[in-house]
């Protein structure tokens, strides 16, 4: 079963891109953030750990921006 | 307008410092590209994770490019809004919470410039969002399966976008009504829940609904919609718009005489 051909590399290239993209802004955001809304060590777990939804939860819950 | 402009000055930085900037129109940009690519593999995908008996053929008939696009305006109704909803909610209320807004309200404040650069900023990263990830989702719709013409998509994005200014005038209103941000967000998404269900059962007995604006945008990629049905509902939409702006002007104004310092 060769499912992974160089077509779907390309095509599935931009969303790991992306993603990584999205993981990055968050980890230099929760670097930077003297106040985090829970540990650190967590945040930084749930970032790199949980696709996508992690960073968004980041910066929705654990930026602390209200 | 000097005033404005500063404003606005700082509600850029803020977006950028937050990465607000960045972080929405990606996720836009995720919703818009799984679309597609989720439905392309949906064969490769049913066969990997199996519950099929050996030697059992689907047919799986390829999706109207258009269903697509409508499945991705789906996606932005329902995560999309939620993110935007999540992420402006504390605009007008955290601000106040924080201590930013008494900074502001000992100054001669024009609340119109207050409440429109805030309503400016958020539009322009929701609309950047909402282009991009129906600009990502056309784009792989077309590599994909076939392309939609691009008349009909920019029409379909022009109208969904303007549904989208009025879901950011609504949080920022809820923001400026209500004393802190969690309320604001249940606001914003209670009315934005109890409105749909409404229009969705009866809707059929009225046509000019604000809450139409997104059948009304899909229905550019099909028949087109009905021209006198549009042009009101985009008349009722600018007033409602106007009108939520109004109110959120005038409930930033009355924060100032609630605040204790």
């Amino acid at each position: 079963m060769d499912m992974v051909d160089e077509r779907t590399i390309l095509l599935v290239l931009p969303i790991l891109v992306l993603q990584i993209a999205l993981m990055i802004f968050a980890l230099v955001d929760l670097i930077r953030n003297p106040n985090p809304n829970g540990p650190k060590w967590m945040w930084a777990a749930i970032i790199v750990l949980v696709n996508i939804i992690g960073p968004i939860l980041y910066f929705v819950i654990g930026r602390r921006n209200y | 307008m000097k005033q404005f402009s500063t404003l606005l000055l700082k509600e850029w930085r803020e977006n950028l410092r937050n990465y607000k900037v960045f972080w929405i129109p990606v996720v836009f940009i995720l919703l818009g590209v799984t679309e597609p690519l989720s439905n392309y593999y949906l064969p490769q995908i049913l066969d990997a994770t199996g519950g099929l008996p050996d030697g059992a053929v689907i047919e799986l008939p390829d999706p109207e490019p258009e269903q697509l696009l409508v499945a991705v305006m789906g996606q932005f109704q329902l995560i999309g809004m939620l993110v935007l909803v999540l992420a402006y909610m504390g605009s007008i209320a955290g601000e106040r919470r924080n201590g930013t807004a008494t900074l502001l309200y000992v100054r001669p404040l024009s609340y119109v410039s207050y409440f429109l650069s805030k309503w400016l900023m958020a539009s322009i990263v929701a609309l950047i969002s909402v282009w991009a990830g129906f600009l990502a989702g056309y784009y792989y719709t077309a590599v994909l399966f076939s392309a939609v013409p691009f008349g009909e998509f920019v029409a379909f994005a022009a109208t969904y976008s303007l549904w989208m200014v009025l879901v950011v005038t609504l949080i920022l209103f809820a923001s400026a009504a209500m004393p802190n941000a969690g309320l604001a967000a249940g606001l914003t998404l209670a009315a934005l829940l109890i409105l749909q269900l409404v229009d969705s059962l009866f809707g059929s007995r009225w046509e000019w609904s604000p809450l139409k604006l997104p059948n009304y945008a899909a229905s550019f990629l099909d028949i087109g919609p009905d021209a006198t049905a549009l042009t009101w509902t985009l008349a009722v939409s600018l007033v409602c718009l106007i009108g939520l702006a109004a109110l959120g002007i005038w409930f930033s104004k009355r924060n100032r005489a609630k605040t204790k310092v």
